[in-house]
């Protein structure tokens, strides 16, 4: 094989393809959605943003505009968690239109995560949403299919093939050609995409683009140039394997349906089926009935509880809880936190590996789909994945269990062991300083590391897609034929 | 007759179609045993609730038979969407919107918007149910069967055969047609009569509309394969552009749309209202109990003969509270419903003139899963919340025993949604269509 006949085919192809006018039309139109998927992403992206940011000091605000009051107050007062959408959601949304945004925060009680786009749209929602992750993963593709499908099998079917074989050029060359000219028109339609989510990074530079940003936009940047260039050797192997033009186009039409709508609707569906997902109250109740049987602090005659007072009694030497130096309905809430929260996150973690398991069927199918791959691999990375919603989901626990653990310590610690319940009134208050002190929920975007664990299956099947696709090329040269 | 039996046996000759064919209604069969799973899950979980309301009124009721206000603060009343099995059709929304609520009777805005346990992914990549397979699938076989209708027979050399042969070429170009469509209607109506039996659907207008909708669907597709077929390209041509004109219909242009509307409308009303209610009850905790129980008042003034208790914590002035939480907040309330219904109108709008968005709202409509009937369901929901307040306020007001109250009477409410169809009314925008493309094709068709 010569360089210098793999070159000739290259430019040969990339001149063919990109003289006729058609081409040009195709280009502006898709530079034009490119443009409007970018306009729609950032303005959505700091909207949405700013919106959360908005609320998120609304609600600090309130949070410390509280007099001097009793903790517990506090505790059920509680704060929001306002999801914040990462710089790189103006590139892939991901599942930002299906996690919600807003999660209240208080004692005893875990929320459900609200206010989700997809609650406030109608069903046309599921027909997707146009941003530039879409435009690169689907019509791109689609793109590069109508460019590349008739490049060999035109050749075959008006004899030219059969001209530039005998000439000297062998299959390997004109493989090899062909598709590093159809991978170079890839990369005119993706240097604008990626050229703006680059600049776009560059102007909204703020403390939460670090340095690991770039690592993000460059793993999906050659994530891209993978998947690309492996669907450009994939249009000329089925162009150089089919007998005409037309052929090959239904083939690679046929391809395109079933790994882009097909199998993935499939998969997520198949997950779905065999890992079902319990319902809200089995879920709340099965929590409800082991809480019930740990101890139940509402209960005034519950035994667990019975228990703990009388070894915090003898411990402290005294017979009454109002003896104690500290306050006993502080110390009961800590603990019934305690155990609450435990088993909260016990079966949450159950829920979470429940859909974990649902969507594993997809991500491992990026090793039989590279279109799975590159969805998993760009959403994973641009941080606006499940796991990255899990992330947050976490954050916002562990900030809520904080919130309500240091106002029980601060009841324990302020509120005179005197008083025995209840929280009303102005005469036993800790002093409002204390709401100041206790800082405002920050939500930080998912670390880099686990991004990129969570994105190694796709990244391995990327890999081994570029590798199948060098493999393909070199089968098919040997087995291709010109007529 | 002859002629049409000959048409159909040129037609079901090719391979493609025979297996195109087969593969949509496999995909059917699949889409409608998805829809069926989606079903059986709901009825889960209504059969649930109903179980355990029973339990869980029991413990709550023997644990606090003294104190009514207490046992108020727990109890959970459930209000169920019922199902309609139409939903197994077309899925929708029914996904992400929950089918049961349980609600106490304290603040109803800070239990409104609770959702169900979802996995967002599911969610993303949407329902492979049977309105999926009409919409999307659909149309990529009527393109299949249509797309060389003409230009076959010009690149195998019988067209000129056949204009000469014939009496009418446009009949001729028709009667091939009608047998492609008269196909699909066949495989359509098959899997329609499939759902109808494994869904258990009744026959009633809402299945008709979704069948007679579906119909129009697939003939407004014929009529554009005919527009773009009569032009007498080359099938490559043709198979290009109808890929095309599917791929900016049902993919580019919705997904647009929805892009648009997200950025144009986003809802900062709903975080307002979320802060709004918090604040709205909780630092009532702190103000005057007087102004609180006053504002109750101004409310209900049928509970003022219960009198202006400040002294400590008492349950009315508690309620009274909660009830600030949903008073308070009536602003920005009325503000997230007004930008609802500013989406969704826009949203319908604009769907209302791009058959595939079109049909999909049309759908969800009969199948009682659109987001209009969702926040009706959620009205009502609300409607059951004052009920139940109005019931049980003047009990805790007096302090009553929870033995004293039936409450055997509290079985799980049921909500029927309505769909309002007007069946002729909603199949007229795909009838013009249709119309529209046949009128802009007659210009071509002389010139045949």
């Amino acid at each position: 094989m010569k360089w210098a006949n793999v070159r000739l085919f290259a430019s040969n192809f990339w001149h063919n393809a990109t003289t006729p006018k058609t081409f040009y039309l195709l280009y502006s139109i898709f530079i034009l959605l490119t443009a409007f998927a970018a306009v729609s992403g950032i303005q959505n992206h700091i909207t949405q943003n700013d919106i959360r940011q908005d609320h998120q000091i609304k609600a600090r605000q309130s949070w410390e505009a509280n007099p001097d009051k009793h903790p517990h107050r506090m505790a059920h007062f509680g704060t929001f968690a306002f999801r914040v959408n990462p710089s790189l959601g103006i590139f892939d949304y991901g599942l930002e239109s299906f996690t919600g945004s807003t999660v209240f925060l208080e004692a005893h009680r875990q929320n459900s995560v609200n206010f989700s786009e997809a609650t406030f749209s109608t069903g046309t929602l599921r027909f997707g949403e146009l941003s530039l992750a879409l435009l690169l993963q689907l019509v791109l593709p689609l793109i590069l299919f109508f460019i590349g499908f008739s490049s060999i099998a035109a050749d075959k079917q008006n004899g030219t093939l059969k001209i530039v074989l005998s000439q000297g050029g062998n299959w390997k060359e004109i493989l090899f050609g062909k598709s590093i000219g159809l991978f170079g028109i890839s990369t005119l339609f993706f240097i604008p995409a990626i050229l703006v989510v680059v600049i776009t990074l560059l102007v909204l530079e703020n403390q939460m683009t670090n340095s690991l940003q770039w690592f993000r936009v460059s793993l999906i940047g050659l994530g891209y140039l993978a998947f690309l260039f492996v669907i450009s050797t994939f249009t000329i192997v089925v162009s150089a394997s089919s007998s005409s033009p037309k052929d090959a186009l239904l083939r690679l039409l046929g391809i395109w349906l079933l790994l882009v709508v097909l199998l993935p609707k499939s998969a997520q569906a198949m997950g779905n089926y065999w890992f079902p997902t319990p319902t809200k109250l089995a879920f709340q109740s099965a929590i409800e009935k082991e809480e019930i049987q740990k101890g139940d602090s509402h209960n005034p005659n519950d035994p667990h509880y019975n228990k703990l007072r009388d070894s915090v009694l003898a411990v402290h030497n005294v017979s009454k809880v109002t003896d104690l130096p500290f306050n006993y309905s502080g110390f009961v809430m800590r603990e019934g936190e305690k155990i609450t929260s435990t088993l909260y996150k016990k079966h949450h973690a159950n829920l979470v590996s429940t859909y974990t398991n649902q969507n594993n069927i997809t991500r491992f199918s990026s090793f039989i789909n590279p279109f799975t791959a590159i969805k998993q691999l760009s959403m994973t990375i641009a941080g606006t994945d499940f796991s990255s919603y899990i992330d947050f989901q976490n954050q916002a626990d562990d900030y809520r269990y904080q919130l309500s653990q240091t106002m029980n310590e601060l009841q324990m610690e302020y509120i005179s062991p005197k008083k025995e319940s209840g929280s009303e009134g102005k005469t036993h208050v800790v002093d409002h300083e204390h709401w100041e002190e206790f800082s405002d929920f920050h939500h930080k975007p998912i670390e880099f590391g686990a991004s990129f664990k969570e994105a190694i299956p796709a990244i391995i099947s990327i890999l081994l897609w570029t590798i199948i696709a060098f493999a393909l090329l070199l089968f098919t040269s040997k087995r291709a034929k010109a007529i | 007759m002859i002629k049409y039996r000959l048409f159909l046996q040129q037609c079901i000759r090719s391979k493609e179609v025979w297996i195109s064919l087969l593969l949509i209604t496999l995909l059917g069969i699949l889409s409608i045993i998805i829809g069926s799973k989606h079903l059986s899950r709901q009825q889960e979980a209504i059969t649930e609730v109903k179980m355990y309301q029973e339990q869980h009124f029991d413990r709550q009721v023997s644990l606090h038979n003294e104190d009514l206000g207490l046992l108020l603060y727990y109890l959970k009343f459930a209000h169920i969407n019922t199902l309609n099995p139409l939903a197994g059709i077309s899925i929708g929304q029914g996904d992400i919107n929950p089918t049961v609520k349980r609600i106490t009777i304290k603040t109803f805005e800070a239990q409104k918007f609770d959702t169900d346990l979802v996995n967002p992914m599911n969610l993303q990549s949407g329902n492979l149910d049977l309105s999926f397979v009409i919409i999307y699938l659909f149309p990529l076989l009527v393109i299949v069967l249509t797309f060389n209708v003409i230009s076959e027979e010009t690149e195998t050399g019988t067209w000129r055969l056949m204009s000469i042969q014939t009496k009418s070429k446009l009949g001729f170009i028709v009667s091939k047609l009608l047998i492609r469509l008269g196909l699909l209607f066949v495989a359509l109506i098959f899997l329609f009569c499939l759902a109808k039996f494994i869904l258990n659907i009744p026959i009633n207008s809402g299945f008709l509309s979704i069948l007679g909708l579906s119909m129009l669907y697939i003939i407004f597709w014929f009529t554009l394969t005919f527009f773009v077929i009569v032009f007498k390209k080359s099938s490559g041509f043709n198979a290009l552009l109808l890929l095309s004109i599917w791929l900016v219909l049902i993919v580019l242009l919705p997904a647009g749309i929805n892009a648009y509307i997200s950025s144009k409308y986003p809802v900062p009303e709903a975080l307002s209202t979320a802060i709004a209610q918090r604040d709205g009850y909780h630092t009532k905790w702190d103000t005057d109990k007087l102004a609180t129980i006053e504002k109750f008042y101004q409310h209900y003034p049928q509970f003022k003969k219960y009198g202006y208790p400040t002294d400590g914590f008492n349950w009315l002035w508690y309620y009274a509270m909660q009830q600030m939480g949903d008073d308070d907040s009536k602003t920005q309330q009325n503000a997230l419903s007004e930008k609802i219904e500013l989406r969704e109108r826009t949203s319908k709008q604009i769907a209302s003139v791009i058959p595939n968005m079109y049909i999909q709202l049309a759908f969800n409509l009969s199948a009682g899963t659109s987001m209009s009937q969702h926040i009706e369901y959620l009205n009502e929901t609300e409607a059951f919340h004052e009920r139940l307040r109005l019931f049980f306020y003047p009990k805790i007001f007096e302090e009553q025993h929870a033995d004293t109250i039936d409450w055997n009477q509290f079985t799980p409410e049921y909500y029927n949604t309505k769909a309002n169809l007007k069946p002729v009314q909603d199949m007229l925008p795909l009838l013009l269509a249709s119309v529209f493309m046949m009128l802009i094709s007659i210009p071509m068709v002389r010139r045949l």
